[in-house]
């Protein structure tokens, strides 16, 4: 199947799947999902009106002057972009066949929330919001799973933490 | 995402998730999770609707602070059924 008629094939089934969630249910229960049975914790002992707040987001966002995410490897891309939280709304966009994008190109908080938690900070409900966010394309299979759990999403973490963030609300497409 | 999200967490950063899909969320395990019922492609909700956008924020931060069991799935309707797009959100 050439990579055009693949790609269109994805973007037809993103927007039945987002019409009928029947069909996200019952592609969820044939899907081969890494399955844990432990999970990692990390208690909040801050209050969150004293925390520093950070976006990550696997809804494939990016700023329209950075590299689109790859469409055209079945397995997807792991590979991640930094967002400045300065961001105009304007220069982002999204590449992302997985999910009907239409919602989100008319709004995108939806699905990074930029404005909204900038009004969260103005009203003293959080503390700061970090300097970035990051965004990833949720749809990784095969080898590009280890790239991601061994090398973009450490390197992503690593950079919350040295930023000093408390908190990180994770978002899909 | 939460394949993400557990990373970020093992980190020594409190995280909490949307999911669309509880299944995949109850298999990957990740955190926390907040489940609002929003189809794909809306973990937010709809366009433009910013007080129902901002009401997801103030649960996933409660939700963030309150959640005391690793793995937790918080179920929340946050669907509005004068919403026109409510049919699209009701599952």
């Amino acid at each position: 199947m050439s990579v055009d008629v693949r790609q269109l094939k994805n973007k037809a089934a993103a927007k039945l799947l987002t019409k009928y969630p029947i069909l996200l249910k019952q592609w969820a229960k044939k899907a081969t999902i890494i399955t844990f049975s432990d999970t990692p914790w990390s208690p909040l002992t801050t209050e969150i009106n004293q925390c520093r707040l950070a976006l990550v987001t696997t809804g494939g966002v990016r700023l329209k002057s950075q590299p689109a995410f790859n469409m055209q490897d079945s397995a997807g891309d792991p590979s991640f972009r930094e967002i400045p939280d300065s961001i105009s709304l304007s220069e982002l966009t999204i590449t992302h066949d997985y999910y009907d994008v239409q919602d989100a190109g008319k709004d995108i908080n939806i699905i990074l929330p930029v404005q909204r938690v900038a009004e969260l900070k103005q009203g003293g409900e959080i503390k700061s919001i970090n300097h970035r966010h990051f965004s990833f394309m949720g749809h990784i299979k095969n080898h590009h799973i280890n790239t991601l759990i061994n090398k973009t999403a450490p390197k992503v973490a690593s950079a919350l933490k040295k930023d000093g963030v408390d908190i990180v609300i994770l978002t899909p497409g | 995402m939460g394949l993400i999200q557990r990373i970020i967490e093992k980190e020594g950063i409190a995280t909490i998730s949307i999911s669309l899909s509880r299944q995949v969320t109850q298999k990957v395990r990740p955190p926390r999770a907040l489940y609002p019922g929003f189809p794909m492609g809306h973990p937010l909700g709809f366009p433009n609707q910013i007080s129902q956008q901002l009401n997801v924020l103030r649960q996933l931060l409660f939700y963030l602070k309150t959640i005391e069991r690793p793995g937790t799935i918080e179920d929340v309707n946050l669907t509005d059924p004068t919403d026109p797009n409510g049919d699209r959100a009701a599952y």
